[in-house]
C-alpha cells in the first residue's frame, strides 16, 4: 500500500481553473481541508511569453501552450483535430479549444468579464426557447459580485453606462478607458447607427489590485498577457495554496467511486504520468474541469452501477453541448487611420442584440470590434498582394492603421442530439479515450448568424470597407456549454440549481457544463459566480454539519 | 562603417521596462530561436550595422544576400546578423532555394534598378519561379519569419515602420492607457504592386 492511500480531504476537487481555484480559495480560507487534482503539470507566465514570441503563428491561442502525453487538449482549431474529435453537419463550428494546465484555460482569455441578463436564465419562460436554468439571476446576484471582486473587474458606473445586469454594488474597478480606435468605432455606431457601443467589463486592472500590476496594454491578452495586469485562474491557485489548499499536478483522475447504495461518493482515483493509480477520499467532491472533460470523465467512471456513467440517471450527461457560435470578418477601412492594437485586445462592444422580443426567434448575439494590432497581418496581406520595397513599408503602415476586425457571440440552444460520447478510435498516452462531439448548429443559432452577417455588412459599408475577409462558416468562441445540464427535473438534467448532481448527494459539478442556456458574453463571470455559490454551500454544510 | 546610425530598435529595447526585465539574450538563447550563436556578439553591434560589410564574415554569398535584401527592401542599412540568420534560414527551406538565391543576385549583379519594385518586377518577367523567394526574402526581413520560424520577433522590420504608432505585441512601453491618444494618421499610398498577387491565406487560431 503506498503512502498515497492517505490522500483524503473534507472537499476533493478534479480541476484547477478557475472554478476549482476559486472554489479551493474560498474553503480553505474558512479552515476546510481541500485536494485540488489537476491533469496537467504547474506552469508559469514567463515560459509562455518566450513561447509566444518565438511562435511564428502569433494569432494561434493554442500555440505557446503544448500539452503534456497525460493530459492532453487540442492543438488548434482545426478539424480534423488531434484530440477533439467534432463530426455532424457543423463540426467545424464545435473545434474548441482549451488548456489542462495549472490554472485553466483563463491562461489564455481576453478577460470579458458580463453577468448574464435576468432574462438569460428565463428563455423558455420569456421567449418559448431552449429551457429555463434552476436558479434565477437575483440568486446569483451577490455571487457574481465576489467573482468580481475575487478577478478585480473594471467596469462602467450603470447610471452612467447600464449593462442590463442589476447591481448591488460598483464594479470594483472604475472602466478601462478605450482605445483611439474603439473611440472611433464607438462615434460612428452612435452617428450612423440606432445601436450603441459600451464598455465591456474586463477582468483588467485599471489600477494595481490584488498584488497585481495596471494595464500597460501589450496587446496580447490572448494568447498570454505578460505582466499579469489580467485575472487568471492561477493567481486563485496561489491564493487558495497560501491559505492551505493542497494542489497536486499532472494527477488525471479516470474514475469516481461511489458507496454501495450509489448515493454518495466515496472516492476519485487518479493516474499519475506513469499511470501508477492513486485514490483520493473526501466528504465532498467537486468536479470542475471544464466543460468537456467533465462531461468525459462522468462517462468514463460508467461501471455496473452506473452503466452509462456517473451522475447520468437522466442520459443526459455528455448532450445538449453548445457554445458562442462565430461570425467574424476582417477588412480594410477606407476611412481615417485607427491603429487598432494599441490597448487591450477586447475592450468595447455593440450590445444592442443580447436581448428582445425577437429571442422567440433568433439568437442573441454581441459584437466586438476586436483591437488587435494588426501589423503582422498587414505585412502577410501587402506581401501576398505583391508588393516589396519603400511601396510595400507604405502599405505595411497603412493596412496595419485601417485593418477592421468584427466578430460576433452568437447564442446556441441545449439540444440533446448534440451530444460529448468517448471515443472508440483514439486514447491518450494513459489509455483513457479522446472526447467525440456531434455537432449541428441549431437553426436559432443559424438566424443569429445570418442577422450579424447582415449588421457586418452595413457596418463595412459604412466604414467603406474594402479587401472583406469572412472566416468561412461558423467558428468555435471556445465556450463551451451545457455537458452536465442544470434542471429542476432529475428526468431531464444532471445537476440541480445549487449544482449539485441529481444522483448523488456529495457530488457538484462547477463548470459551464452546468449551464441551461449560454446567454451572450464571456462565460468565465458565470462560471466562477456558480463556483462561488457552490463553495458557499459546502461551506454551509460542512460547517453546520 | 555607418558607426553614427541611429537605430531605433537598440532605443526600442532600452526603453521598455518590460523589455528590460527579460534577458533579451537568454530568450536568443531558446533552441526556436534561430540567432543563437550570435548572441555573443552582442546588442550593442545592433548600433554599427551596414550591409554588405565585412560583418558578413568575408562570405561572398552572405555578402550578395546582404545586397540583395538591400535592394529589395530600400533600405541602405540592414543588420548583418539578422541577415545571416535568415539566409541560412531561407537556404533550409527548400534545396533550390541556393541556386534561386545566386540566379536573383546575378540579375541584381547584370542590370541597374531605380528601386526594390523595378527589380522585383525584372525578376518575375526572367523566371516567374524566382517570385517565391522574393517572398521569402520579404517575410524574413519584415516579419522576422523563415521557413515557418520565428528568426527575430521584435527586430522585424513591420515594426521599425510602425513604430510611430504601435508597440509589437508583449513589448508596450507607453504605460497605462497611452492608447487613448490618437496616433498619426496614414495617407493611402500610390505604389503598385510589383509582383503578381499571390494566395492569402489567414492562419487558423
Amino acid at each position: 500500500m503506498s503512502s498515497d492511500q492517505n490522500l483524503s480531504a473534507d472537499v476533493v476537487i478534479v480541476g484547477s481553473g478557475v472554478a476549482g481555484s476559486s472554489i479551493a480559495n474560498e474553503l480553505a480560507r474558512a479552515g476546510i481541508s481541500v485536494i485540488v487534482l489537476e491533469a496537467g503539470p504547474r506552469v508559469d507566465r514567463q515560459h509562455f511569453v518566450d513561447n509566444f514570441r518565438n511562435l511564428e503563428n502569433k494569432p494561434s491561442y493554442q500555440g505557446p501552450f503544448p500539452s503534456t502525453p497525460w493530459a492532453e487538449h487540442p492543438p488548434n482549431q482545426i478539424t480534423p483535430n488531434k484530440y477533439l474529435h467534432t463530426s455532424g453537419p457543423n463540426a467545424e463550428a464545435y473545434q474548441q479549444v482549451y488548456l489542462r494546465m495549472m490554472g485553466g484555460t483563463t491562461w489564455h482569455w481576453a478577460g470579458c468579464a458580463w453577468r448574464y441578463l435576468p432574462s438569460d436564465f428565463e428563455l423558455k419562460t420569456r421567449y418559448g426557447q431552449g429551457r429555463d436554468w434552476a436558479l434565477k439571476y437575483d440568486d446569483l446576484e451577490p455571487f457574481y459580485y465576489q467573482a468580481e471582486v475575487m478577478m478585480g473587474v473594471c467596469g462602467p458606473d450603470p447610471k452612467v453606462e447600464d449593462l442590463g445586469s442589476p447591481r448591488q454594488q460598483p464594479y470594483p474597478m472604475e472602466a478601462l478607458p478605450i482605445s483611439y480606435a474603439a473611440q472611433q468605432f464607438r462615434k460612428l455606431i452612435s452617428e450612423k447607427t440606432p445601436y450603441r457601443v459600451v464598455h465591456e467589463p474586463q477582468a483588467r486592472n485599471t489600477r494595481p489590485y490584488d498584488g497585481r500590476p495596471t494595464c500597460e496594454g501589450h496587446n496580447n491578452c490572448m494568447p498570454i498577457c505578460p505582466i499579469g495586469a489580467m485575472y487568471n485562474g492561477g493567481y486563485s491557485v496561489y491564493h487558495a495554496e497560501a491559505a492551505g489548499a493542497k494542489f497536486i499536478p499532472n494527477a488525471v483522475v479516470y474514475k469516481i467511486e461511489r458507496d454501495s447504495a450509489n448515493k454518495k461518493v466515496t472516492a476519485v482515483h487518479y493516474y499519475d504520468p506513469d499511470k501508477g493509480s492513486h485514490r483520493v477520499t473526501g466528504k465532498y467532491f467537486v468536479v470542475a474541469a471544464h466543460c468537456i472533460e467533465t462531461a468525459k470523465l462522468l462517462l468514463l467512471s460508467a461501471d455496473e452501477q452506473s452503466p452509462d456513467g456517473v451522475a447520468n440517471s437522466s442520459g443526459h450527461v455528455g448532450r445538449n453541448m453548445m457554445d458562442h457560435t462565430g461570425v467574424q470578418v476582417t477588412f480594410i477601412s477606407g476611412d481615417k487611420a485607427l491603429w487598432p492594437g494599441r490597448g487591450p485586445l477586447e475592450t468595447n462592444v455593440i450590445d444592442n442584440f443580447r436581448d428582445g422580443d425577437w429571442r422567440g426567434d433568433r439568437g442573441a448575439y454581441l459584437v466586438h470590434m476586436v483591437d488587435d494590432n494588426q501589423v503582422d497581418f498587414a505585412t502577410q496581406l501587402a506581401i501576398s498582394k505583391g508588393y516589396v520595397g519603400k511601396d510595400l513599408e507604405d502599405q505595411i503602415r497603412y493596412l496595419a492603421s485601417h485593418t477592421v476586425r468584427l466578430f460576433s457571440h452568437n447564442e446556441a440552444l441545449p439540444d440533446p442530439d448534440n451530444r460529448l460520447t468517448l471515443s472508440t478510435t483514439h486514447k491518450d498516452a494513459l489509455g483513457i479515450p479522446h472526447p467525440d462531439v456531434y455537432y449541428k448548429l441549431p437553426e436559432y443559432t443559424v438566424r443569429s448568424c445570418e442577422h450579424t452577417r447582415g449588421l457586418f455588412k452595413n457596418l463595412i459599408g459604412l466604414m467603406h470597407g474594402t479587401d472583406e475577409q469572412w472566416t468561412p462558416g461558423y467558428f468555435p468562441q471556445d465556450h463551451p456549454s451545457g455537458s452536465t445540464i442544470m434542471g429542476v427535473d432529475p428526468k431531464d438534467s444532471v445537476v440541480d440549481g445549487h449544482c449539485r448532481t441529481h444522483d448523488h448527494e456529495n457530488l457538484f459539478i462547477a463548470s459551464s457544463s452546468v449551464f441551461s442556456t449560454v446567454g451572450t458574453g464571456n462565460i468565465t463571470l458565470t462560471v466562477a459566480a456558480l463556483a462561488l455559490r457552490v463553495a458557499d454551500t459546502l461551506k454551509k454544510e460542512l460547517l453546520h454539519a | 562603417m555607418t558607426k553614427d546610425r541611429h537605430c531605433p530598435l537598440v532605443d526600442l529595447h532600452v526603453s521598455s521596462p518590460n523589455a528590460m526585465r527579460l534577458n533579451r539574450l537568454m530568450r536568443m538563447s531558446r533552441r526556436d530561436t534561430l540567432m543563437t550563436g550570435m548572441a555573443g556578439m552582442g546588442v550593442m553591434a545592433a548600433g554599427s550595422v551596414v550591409a554588405a560589410e565585412p560583418s558578413s564574415g568575408g562570405d561572398p554569398e552572405l555578402e550578395r544576400f546582404m545586397k540583395l535584401s538591400s535592394r529589395l527592401t530600400d533600405r541602405p542599412s540592414l543588420d548583418p546578423r539578422i541577415g545571416k540568420a535568415l539566409y541560412e534560414r531561407i537556404l533550409q527551406s527548400g534545396p533550390e532555394r541556393k541556386a534561386q538565391l545566386s540566379k536573383l543576385a546575378d540579375l541584381l549583379d547584370g542590370g541597374t534598378y531605380e528601386n526594390a519594385s523595378a527589380f522585383a518586377k525584372a525578376v518575375e518577367q526572367a523566371d516567374p519561379a524566382l517570385k517565391d523567394v522574393i517572398h521569402d526574402l520579404m517575410t524574413g526581413w519584415y516579419r522576422g519569419v523563415a521557413d515557418g520560424k520565428v528568426v527575430v520577433y521584435r527586430s522585424a522590420l513591420m515594426f521599425d515602420v510602425t513604430k510611430d504608432a504601435i508597440y509589437p505585441k508583449t513589448y508596450a512601453a507607453g504605460g497605462p492607457f497611452y492608447w487613448t491618444t490618437q496616433p498619426p494618421e496614414v495617407d493611402k499610398p500610390t505604389g503598385a504592386p510589383a509582383l503578381s498577387p499571390s494566395k492569402f491565406d489567414v492562419e487558423p487560431t
